[in-house]
């Protein structure tokens, strides 16, 4: 039983690793109230920082360390300041949006002044190792684990005896109440970037020395992890995120042991989720009655949304329709056939996203459900493709709601992360259960989509069947909307609390904008599959669930032809940045953060 | 300044010249320059670049010089399918190379084989990419004749008892398969299989599952980034075993980045740079010189893929129709990667690979001096 | 009369707090009770026990007769008790119509067909099919909300499709008690529903609170304007430390030593006696 010391053991020192990013991430989620996105990209550049200086300038890690930590907390500050203050005001979700495009932008740069290749970021540390169970644990170690502990020290005496620290805390406790009382919480925010981002130069320095081995692709898994952990431990409480960290340290490796490497994320996001429902606000939170009040709305930004007239959607879909005819080359016809299918997602998105105000960042399983469920049916039950498309529309529609029922009971940002969590589940169980969906070998030979025994598989057909089945979904939407549905999803939006005093329940309506939203997206991962013959785990990642959120957002939160407006225009960028090669995903961030900046609410406003 | 500026109006107007005289011969490419993959793309451009230098340098084919439209796909099926229509509906491209992962590759397949342009999956060993269509061909190294391969240098490591750690995507998976169903026929018994998710970077508990089985070598059916941490992580959890890892971990990397961690490891490659071949001796040379950094397997693929192509062009004509008939033909090209190319009309992949094993001496890959490890 | 709203031994705990002392509480049909008490008292706390936003650690609520103590609050909603918020928690990104729609949610009855189990598949359908008699409902609830609206003299009516968080802070208390009326309530609470208004608005909401009692509306209200709570009540409560310090008759109560006494330790709310 030995072999359970050395799990233990190796549990803690990858727990250890996770905090050292999740720490910084509370301390900016307790003040900001924003997870933030960028936090990766700022662990990257540290550990490229760090890379420069031992290569370049032969510079100790004595010298190295806070070089990167003073490095860092510049970028923090930058981030700060140009990326963010000028959204404050705005809705929540606004800064969000900008943390993503800035993770974009800086990991873009760092493939593109260091290449997209690993580095090797040899530790300058003796080489000395201690036994300790079966294995052994070096200089690294310690000093990671050390610097864990100091910096958490140290932030504690910070917070606590520091004139900076109370107002840190005041800001955090209540910003209002905090700015009346004359602190200065923009630089607040501030300096907590500023730490923060120091402490994440720092851990990808650590890190990257750990595995001897950085590249640019380090920050999401980065940033994934840290959510995690934080989320675990109560978001904004520094010493939850500590523990979260090495709880899922632990997760994983017992995971691993228990069941294999295969499984080793499948166990940590279950425990996310068991933590989520047991203990809704993370194990260190503070029981609380009811939320705060709010005075006006503070979920989405209050806005006048753009009202399109009729005249102009028929016209729209009527240009839409006649492209085909008007000599569009194949490859227009297959983009915009990539926009129809994703503005499907974004449809299904902003309806539990912004109008029911339910933000998924795991939508992108339900696209792989609706794709497995559709060649399934149609490759091991023979049935036509006319028939499992549909049907995949509705399975998606029962199991993605099924999957994310228990979690109704959360609210905003921990919603958000239990769908996050789902959606990565997801794709490990359609990896492992190798009996149905053939594991990683994917599904091939799935036949086009077709009617009637006629094969749709030419451009002008599979964009004319999109097309159709998007305009055909986006009217039930709006129809949906405008029914007591549409008002009721809405209340639930603006404040659940008054919306259960008026008889509202939550769940059953949740339950059924799940339902609709699973339904277009299912619809989406069906006919995907049939156009691309194969699929497998990998087919749609939580970069597409992240694209989704940025085309709704972009559109305007709830607004149907906001959704496909940015699902159209999100598919259409980067395809025309595509002479610019290696430098087309950068520009896409630029604009991204161009548009966040001028227009929070969304192009066409939230409804 | 005025002087410089024409001068310079010149220059630029001297290649026109010359396009006009003779138009370029293009092949598509859909692979991955951003995102989580695009270490390969650039790895590609590398063998491109390197096997146009030349091509091109020696007067292209028949006076036309031979070029690449490198399409960003991220190597993600919706884009790929969009850089398919692009490249078939464009009249210059007369073969399309890549994608890089198999489900980029094979949701666009349909596409190329339905506008009868010639897919060369030049990195996609899933075993039913060419099933997709007559015109999907493929000269990566074929899981089912390396994996026999790789076992049958495990026993001769001495590797009675071997763990294996493979990667799980489709390559990992056809790959283990593949060597476990070559072990038992060596005398070997497979004692732990861990299938491990891509983008994972701590092994420990990985390694602590394996050592409890006992096992008396480690086979690493990884790419060369894991393979590195793998193999640094070992001797962290107090296992001294010989490891044996496959060709994907030949690369400078795999030394660079597993550092005292690799040493002693045996890799297998199809090539490696003291290869006396001549065409291995002069692509290393010119890889060396050009990037200031050792080849690895993916652009010797991508070498290898481009001197196909000009042959290709040259003996069949540069037209799309000439490619399928062409490789359909074609016999004995050089390869850095096999002795001779040919390919199996039936399958459309490449047969006869030459296998290497290497160890990792003072921090280098040398060959392997037959000397079996010391029982672990 | 009967007793539509009774609580026996109401208790409830914050860690070591005790927010509201075992209270007792009755309310009979077309009543008009009032609670007082300064800041801090547990008056909102005993309405989110009621209403069922808080659960009591002991003690009974019965609305009618029924147990509803820990019941959801859509369950108590709908079994026709309405409240509003101290602070006003209107719906601010909807109209003032979906405002008072909202608030008649627990009515609707052509769309919401009482079948077990596929209740909600059934809702969705309706919603999406909108057939005759749905939409004769949803008519007929428009008119409903209207005469609601009308209610507040010119106050909501030109305002009805207007978004809640244009309004001033006035005009979304109104919304907030329209909204709360268009439950349809058996019983209705009122928290501090002037809070925030100035003198005549004030006395408009006075005029407005006493024509739902001559109405007949059973009505529970917190309020710190004394002068507002001494002309519309029927009974008075007096509450100080989560306790019940007096009952009985608006007069009797505002002489109460204990309650001059609470009153006069919270030096603040002692200039309002």
């Amino acid at each position: 039983m030995s072999s359970w010391l050395d799990y233990t053991i190796n549990g803690l020192i990858i727990g250890n690793i996770y905090a050292l990013v999740a720490v910084g991430l509370a301390l900016i989620f307790g003040v900001s109230h924003l997870i933030n996105f960028a936090h990766g990209s700022v662990y990257a550049v540290g550990a490229y920082i760090g890379w420069a200086c031992f290569t370049y300038l032969h510079a100790p890690l004595a010298v190295t360390a806070p070089t990167v930590m003073i490095a860092c907390a510049g970028l923090g500050v930058l981030i700060e300041r140009v990326g963010l203050r000028p959204l404050a005001g705005s809705a929540r979700i606004a800064p969000l949006l900008a943390t993503i495009g800035i993770s974009l932008v800086l990991d873009q740069l760092l493939q593109i002044i260091f290449t997209p290749d690993p580095r090797a970021l040899t530790s300058p540390l003796p080489n000395w190792r201690i036994q300790i169970g079966g294995g052994t644990i070096g200089a690294l170690d310690l000093l990671i684990a050390a610097t864990g502990i100091v910096s958490a020290g140290v932030l504690y005496f910070f917070l606590r005896f520091t004139k900076l620290g109370w107002a840190v805390r005041a800001t955090a406790q209540d910003r209002d109440a905090a700015r009346q009382m004359g602190v200065d919480t923009d630089r607040v925010n501030m300096a907590v970037f500023a730490i923060a981002s120091a402490l994440g130069g720092l851990s990808g320095l650590l890190v990257g020395m750990y595995f001897n081995h950085i590249d640019p692709a380090m920050s999401f898994a980065a940033t994934l992890k840290g959510v995690v952990a934080q989320v675990v431990g109560g978001m904004g409480n520094v010493p939850g995120a500590i523990f979260g960290s090495l709880l899922l340290g632990l997760t994983e490796s017992y995971g691993v042991a228990i069941f294999g490497s295969s499984y080793r994320n499948l166990f940590s996001f279950a425990l996310l989720l068991l933590i989520l429902v047991l203990r809704p606000n993370g194990l260190f939170a503070s029981a609380r009655s009811t939320p705060p009040e709010p005075l006006t709305g503070s979920f989405v930004m209050p806005s006048r949304p753009v009202r399109v007239p009729r005249i102009a959607v028929i016209a729209a879909i009527a240009v839409a329709a006649i492209v085909p005819l008007a000599g569009a080359a194949p490859y227009v016809l297959q983009v915009l056939t990539n926009a129809w299918l994703f503005a499907m997602l974004a449809i299904s998105l902003t309806l539990v996203a912004g109008t029911l105000g339910q933000i998924s960042l795991g939508h992108a399983s339900l696209l792989l459900i609706g794709a497995y469920a559709s060649a399934l049916l149609a490759l091991d039950l023979h049935w036509p493709v006319w028939a499992s498309v549909p049907a995949a529309g509705l399975v998606t529609a029962l199991l993605g709601t099924a999957l994310i029922a228990p979690a109704f009971r959360l609210r905003s940002h921990y919603l958000s992360i239990a769908t996050l969590g789902i959606g990565e589940m997801v794709g490990l169980v359609i990896l492992n259960w190798e009996s149905l969906t053939r594991g990683p070998m994917g599904v091939t030979n799935i036949p086009p989509l077709q009617v009637g025994g006629v094969e749709l598989d030419n451009p002008r057909a599979a964009y004319w069947v999109t097309l159709g089945v998007l305009v055909l979904l986006a009217l039930l939407q709006t129809r949906l909307l405008r029914s007591h549905l549409g008002r009721t999803f809405r209340a639930i939006r603006d404040d659940d609390v008054a919306a259960r005093a008026h008889g509202i329940s939550l769940g059953r309506y949740k339950a059924i904008a799940f339902a609709v939203g699973g339904f277009s997206a299912g619809i989406s991962g069906g006919i995907a599959a049939h156009l691309y013959s194969y699929i497998n785990n990998e087919t749609f990642t939580s970069t597409v669930s992240i694209s989704a959120l940025t085309m709704v957002i972009l559109g305007g939160l709830g607004n149907v032809a906001g959704a496909v407006f940015g699902a159209v225009a999100l598919t259409a960028l980067p395809e025309m940045f595509r002479g610019t090669a290696e430098y087309r995903m950068l520009i896409y961030g630029l604009a991204l953060l161009l548009l966040v900046r001028f227009r929070p609410q969304g192009v066409f406003g939230t409804t | 300044m005025p002087l410089s500026r024409r001068t310079l109006l010149a220059a630029a107007a001297l290649p026109a010249f010359g396009a006009r005289a003779a138009e370029p011969i293009v092949a598509g490419v859909s692979g991955p320059l951003t995102g989580p993959n695009a270490q390969y793309g650039a790895q590609w451009k590398r063998g491109f670049d390197l096997a146009l230098e030349g091509i091109n340098g020696a007067g292209g084919v028949k006076g036309r010089p031979i070029e690449y439209d490198f399409q960003d796909s991220q190597s993600d099926p919706r884009q790929s399918v969009a850089v398919a229509q692009k490249l078939v509906s464009d009249p210059r491209i007369v073969i399309e190379l890549g994608d890089f992962a198999s489900p980029a590759s094979m949701a666009a397949s349909p596409i190329y084989q339905r506008a009868k342009l010639v897919q060369f999956g030049f990195t996609n060993s899933h075993p039913d990419f060419t099933k997709g269509g007559d015109h999907m061909w493929s000269n990566s190294t074929s899981q089912a004749e390396e994996q026999p391969n790789l076992a049958k240098y495990a026993a001769k490591l001495g590797f009675k008892r071997p763990a294996l750690l493979h990667l799980n995507t489709d390559w990992g998976r056809t790959a283990k398969d593949a060597f476990m169903a070559a072990a038992p026929g060596l005398g070997m018994q497979v004692v732990a299989v861990e299938g491990y998710l891509a983008a994972e970077q701590d092994f420990r508990p990985t390694l602590v599952r394996a050592r409890d089985s006992k096992p008396d070598g480690l086979v690493l059916l990884s790419y060369y980034a894991d393979g590195a941490l793998i193999s640094r992580q070992t001797r962290d959890t107090g296992l001294k075993l010989p490891i044996l890892a496959g060709t994907s971990n030949y690369s400078p990397k795999f030394i660079e980045l597993g550092g005292q961690g690799v040493e002693g490891d045996w890799v297998m490659s199809t090539f490696f740079p003291g290869d006396p071949r001549p065409e291995v001796v002069d692509f290393v040379a010119r890889y060396r010189k050009k990037y200031d950094q050792e080849p690895d397997s993916f652009s010797a693929g991508a070498y290898d893929t481009m001197v196909l192509f000009a042959m290709l062009c040259d003996k069949y004509g540069a037209t799309r129709e000439g490619m399928q008939a062409g490789l359909l033909d074609i016999k004995d090209v050089p390869s850095v990667i096999y002795g001779k190319v040919a390919f199996d009309p039936a399958t459309r992949r490449v047969q006869g690979a030459t296998y290497k094993l290497l160890q990792v001496r003072d921090q280098k890959f040398v060959v392997w001096d037959g000397t079996a490890p010391a029982a672990g | 009369m009967s007793v539509m709203l009774e609580c026996r031994s109401v208790t409830r705990r914050f860690g070591g707090i005790v927010a509201v002392r075992p209270i007792d509480l009755t309310l009979h049909a077309g009543e008009f009770l009032s609670i007082i008490g300064p800041n801090g008292a547990g008056k909102t706390t005993l309405f989110n026990l009621i209403s069922g936003h808080d659960a009591p650690d002991a003690g009974r609520i019965t609305l009618e007769g029924v147990e509803i103590a820990g019941h959801a609050p859509e369950t108590i909603a709908a079994r026709g008790l309405a409240r509003t918020f101290q602070h006003g928690r209107v719906f601010a990104n909807m109209s003032v119509r979906d405002n008072l729609l909202v608030g008649a949610h627990h009515r609707l009855r052509a769309v919401k067909p009482r079948l077990p189990g596929l209740g909600a598949v059934a809702e969705l359908a309706l919603a999406l099919l909108r057939p005759p008699g749905v939409r004769a409902e949803e008519a007929a609830l428009n008119r409903e909300i209207e005469a609601i609206a009308a209610i507040f003299g010119d106050r909501l009516t030109p305002r009805l499709d207007q978004p809640a968080y244009a309004l001033s802070y006035a005009n979304r208390r109104r919304v907030e008690i329209a909204r709360a009326l268009a439950l349809r309530p058996r019983v209705l609470l009122l928290d501090e529903p002037t809070a925030g208004m100035n003198e005549s608005e004030t006395l408009e909401m006075q005029h407005i609170i006493g024509d739902l009692k001559a109405g007949g509306q059973t009505i529970l209200l917190i309020e710190h304007k004394l002068d507002l709570v001494m002309r519309l009540s029927d009974r008075v409560i007096a509450m100080d430390d989560g306790a019940k310090i007096a009952e009985g008759k608006p007069d009797a109560v505002r002489q109460d030593p204990a309650v001059i006494e609470a009153y006069l330790g919270h030096r603040a709310m002692g200039e309002a006696l």
